[in-house]
């Protein structure tokens, strides 16, 4: 049994975890227990932080909004709303993937992952839009860094560190993050029917125009049926690429796109509705839905994504077929994988791979029985691993904040 | 001007000879005579000089790994350095140290338009990349007005912005790798050519972090296609609050321009005299805006600026008809360091960074105070991302007008922490700005940076005296966390 407390403030979270770190407590953080990401972690304490919410303040002209780390994320995304703004990182829901149902979870939670969505390859990461925070280490002291500003070289950029730290250097209870006007107008160029090689030529094709494209990804066969919108036929794979903008500006661009590829016959666009949600269903990863398997993140440089395709994915002579989809104009592949013994080899296999290429591995879901003995993330380079370590232990230097959650023994 | 740095090690002193005879082991280019030392004495921040005990330039990473580790070994501090155009003080060498000079690192390793980035090593300048990606329409985004000049190693170490920085982010949102050495001579490599690094994001606390963390030996940046139509409009206004309120009203309105620019009256004369760049001599404040995108969609965005423009009473307009005028339009605003030593024997640089709202306010309070230091001053601001340079002038042959300048100086950066701004936006702490990190940092917070530092480099041999202050404590009584009665650092030595 393991006791949770729920703070109502930074000052009883300091003070909480200035206990546990006297008494050499270890500490499970979460906010609504929406996300089993990361290692599965055994801890004497849980600290939920779902109280420790609101927004503090919104600046829409100044294009940031500051808020307590527990809120929930769908209420800054309302709030965004009602002011046409939005957060340029483009937020993933990773509840369709966990449970069945969208849940963002809170703000603090979606930081500490740092997953951003399908703008990601041009608009940047979560981290690029995370301007400051306020945070309690795990010594049980209050820490801030960066401001509401978007240029900002006063010390040590650790809003970067503490983004996809998954919790463990710190617990962050404010965030700034740089909101964004939401593009005026969108529409989605989709091509039908393209082999995985050909969707990775268009994406190179299209990026080398200046089209600004803010979304590329493609879909394939074996994983089309759950789109389902009026003006897509999912019979067939799925190239997609998003244009966003004034709308004499997106019309443009989209007849650009049909002179480049006027030899490609089977096309059609999605205009602005079913476009946007073509896109959050893609980014919320609703393709694998309550997926019972492994589902593993590949961050890759678009030149190696057919290779590890064929070899991981799908390759009908071999007999590989694996759910899969490309993101990020080929930068980003997530794969489902079965969760039975050979799959480990397949992950054993996929892991030499990154190595060899620039690339890494992130298990976005697993069983109980993998999160335990398994990796979370493909690193296999010591002095890394070594430097991670000392920085976890300058900010937690008795590692009770989420311990092991991303490399065992950190 | 005296400068308070870590006290010199008497033991590193002494040895200086046989460090230079070690370190010759491993280079072939130490240069260790006083005149050879001079050349490297101080940066872009020329009020303060030191010389070091020797200057390395290391041509490979290995032996850039075993410098870092025979310093090490015999607890040498070193000081990395690249094109020494930093206006901070970061690259000023410690009279104990080994100044380590990445200049003979000028090489772009690989081309990479397939996934559109560069690899490249820390000593080319950061205008090398644009050139060598041109002539397939792309470019590096992020563009110092030093950028002739500055390696590309020093902007990933000061985090450098530029004029495009608003819509296209500064170089920690365009760097996707480096590799580096850190102080034991080990070599890591961060990132590389794909989007998302794993673990902590050790790249993003590297970049900025003014050379306390690590030498960076080797940088992979991104790369972007150049936008299918570019336009620049000037706006010209007789109020600092008439400016401030348009540049507020533009973002306001959703607008998103690709740099924007403020310059005051005397910058005005100063650059259109140096750059002959067709500026509005009549009117006290200028705005340069650039938008692109497509080319309806710019002439839709340069008529809704040009309307926001006349709702804040603006003076003069006047867009760009063609590539040549837009360039000229910039000419002027990135020749504004360089024309202002044209007609004042000294300036300093300075480089808050505020909330865009109260451009107005900050420029009246800079008004104010140059009164009261009876010193001149003209400004420039990146206003679209409410980053400030006012250029204070004076004349370093009298000692008092010097004093003066930097008093000035700091009162305009502590106006900026007060109307909820910071310190610095793009031009670094070093040893300028070190004392007054107190302004916006508490003791934990500043205990904080340090730990990690020291996870980086536990001895703190590299780059010492830079970023965190030495004379003050920044915990001020009320600000201390008390824990049932007890202060957390009882027995904390003063920094
Ligand atoms: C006229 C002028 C205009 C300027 N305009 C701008 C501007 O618009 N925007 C802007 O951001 N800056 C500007 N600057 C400041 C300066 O050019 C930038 O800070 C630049 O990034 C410094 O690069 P550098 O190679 O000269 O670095 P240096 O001055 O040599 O060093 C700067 C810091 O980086 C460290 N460093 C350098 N190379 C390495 C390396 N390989 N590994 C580890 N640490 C390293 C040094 O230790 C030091 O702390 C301007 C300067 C001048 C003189």
């Amino acid at each position: 049994m393991t006791d949770i407390y729920r703070p109502n403030n930074q000052e009883e979270i300091s003070q909480f975890i200035y206990d546990c770190y006297e008494s050499n407590r270890p500490i499970e953080i979460i906010t609504f227990n929406s996300k089993p990401i990361g290692r599965s972690i055994q801890c004497s304490q849980t600290l939920d932080l779902s109280k420790n919410s609101g927004i503090v303040e919104y600046q829409p002209d100044e294009l940031y909004i500051k808020v307590k780390a527990g809120t929930p994320l769908i209420d800054i995304l309302e709030v965004l709303k009602s002011k046409n703004q939005m957060l340029g990182f483009e937020p993933v829901d990773l509840g369709y993937l966990y449970n069945g149902k969208p849940n963002y979870g809170s703000i603090g939670g979606v930081v500490s992952c740092n997953l951003s969505g399908p703008r990601r390859f041009k608009s940047g990461s979560l981290r690029d839009h995370l301007l400051g925070f306020t945070a309690v280490n795990g010594k049980g002291e209050c820490i801030k860094s960066g401001g509401t500003v978007v240029k900002n070289v006063t010390g040590y950029d650790l809003s970067k560190l503490l983004a996809g730290s998954y919790g463990t250097l710190s617990v962050l209870t404010e965030v700034t993050l740089k909101v964004v006007p939401k593009p005026e107008f969108s529409e989605t160029f989709v091509m039908y029917g393209l082999t995985p090689k050909e969707a990775l030529e268009v994406f190179s094709k299209v990026m080398k125009t200046s089209l600004e494209i803010s979304g590329a990804c493609h879909y394939p066969k074996n994983n089309i049926d759950f789109l389902r919108l009026n003006d897509l036929d999912n019979s067939r794979t799925i190239t997609a690429l998003r244009i966003e903008g004034p709308k004499n500006s997106v019309q443009e661009r989209i007849e650009s796109l049909n002179k480049i590829f006027k030899e490609v016959k089977e096309k059609t666009i999605l205009e602005i509705y079913q476009s946007d949600l073509f896109w959050k269903i893609s980014a919320n990863l609703e393709c694998f839905n309550n997926s019972p398997k492994i589902v593993a993140k590949i961050s890759l440089p678009p030149t190696e994504t057919t290779d590890f395709i064929s070899q991981f994915c799908e390759d009908e002579i071999m007999g590989i077929n694996n759910k899969y989809f490309v993101e990020w104009a080929g930068g980003l592949i997530f794969l489902e994988i079965g969760n039975e013994d050979p799959s480990y080899l397949i992950l054993e296999k996929m892991k030499k791979f990154c190595k060899e290429k620039s690339a890494h591995i992130m298990i976005m879901k697993a069983d109980n029985t993998f999160r335990t003995s398994g990796f979370f993330l493909s690193s296999s380079d010591e002095n890394i691993k070594t430097l991670a370590s000392k920085v976890k232990l300058s900010f937690d230097p008795k590692s009770i904040l989420n311990p092991g959650k991303i490399y065992a023994g950190i | 001007m005296s400068l308070v740095m870590p006290k010199p090690d008497e033991a590193t002193l002494l040895k200086s000879s046989s460090i230079i005879n070690g370190l010759k082991k491993i280079s072939k280019h130490v240069l260790s005579e006083e005149e050879e030392r001079a050349v490297y004495e101080t940066d872009g921040l020329s009020i303060h000089r030191q010389k070091p005990i020797a200057v390395v330039l290391p041509e490979t990473t290995k032996e850039v790994s075993l410098i870092l580790k025979y310093c090490y070994d015999n607890n040498v501090k070193v000081v990395p350095r690249g094109a020494g155009t930093g206006l901070s003080g970061s690259a000023l060498p410690l009279e104990d140290s080994v100044l380590v000079v990445l200049g003979k690192f000028n090489k772009i390793l690989e081309i990479d338009f397939e996934n559109r980035c560069v690899v490249t090593q820390p000593g080319v300048t950061n205008l090398s990349i644009t050139g060598a990606v041109q002539h397939e329409g792309f470019y590096y985004a992020p563009d110092p007005s030093s950028q002739m000049a500055c390696s590309i190693g020093g902007n990933i170490s000061t985090n450098a912005g530029g004029v495009h920085s608003l819509k296209y982010g500064v170089t920690t949102n365009n760097v996707l790798g480096v590799e580096m050495v850190l102080i034991d001579g080990t070599i890591i490599r961060l990132g590389g050519k794909n989007l998302d690094a794993e673990g902590y994001d050790l790249l993003g606390v590297v970049t900025g972090s003014e050379g306390l963390l690590g030498v960076i030996t080797e940088i992979t940046v991104k790369i972007l296609k150049k936008p299918q139509s570019v336009r620049a409009v000037l706006i010209g206004f007789d109020t600092n609050d008439d400016a401030g309120n348009c540049v507020a009203d533009i973002i306001s309105a959703g607008i998103i321009p690709a740099g924007m620019e403020i310059m005051d009256k005397p910058l005005i004369i100063a650059t259109d005299n140096f750059a002959k760049a067709g500026y509005p001599r009549d009117v006290e404040i200028l705005l340069i805006v650039e938008l692109d995108g497509t080319e309806s969609e710019v002439n839709t965005l340069i008529e809704k600026v040009l309307e926001i423009a006349k709702k804040n009473k603006a003076s003069y307009n006047r867009a760009s008809e063609s590539d040549e005028e837009r360039l000229r339009f910039w000419k002027g605003r990135k020749a504004a360091f360089t024309a202002l030593g044209a007609i004042s024997p000294d300036y300093i640089c300075m480089d808050g960074s505020i909330p865009r709202k109260k451009l107005g306010t900050v420029l009246n309070e800079i008004t104010r105070l140059s009164k009261k230091y009876e010193l001149a001053v003209a400004n420039c601001f990146h206003a679209g991302d409410g980053n400030l340079h006012p250029l204070i002038m004076f004349d370093s042959n009298n000692k008092k007008e010097l004093k003066k300048a930097e008093f000035f100086g700091a009162d305009i950066l502590k106006y900026c922490v007060k109307v909820g701004g910071v310190l610095t936006g793009e031009h670094g702490v070093g040893i300028e700005k070190r004392e007054l990190m107190c302004e916006m940092f508490n003791n934990d917070d500043i205990q904080q940076q340090l730990s990690l530092k020291k996870a980086f480099d536990e001895k703190s041999l590299l780059n010492p005296g830079k970023v965190f202050p030495i004379l003050h404590r920044c915990a001020e009584e009320g600000r201390v966390h008390v824990h049932k009665g007890k202060t957390r650092f009882p027995d904390l030595p003063s920094f």
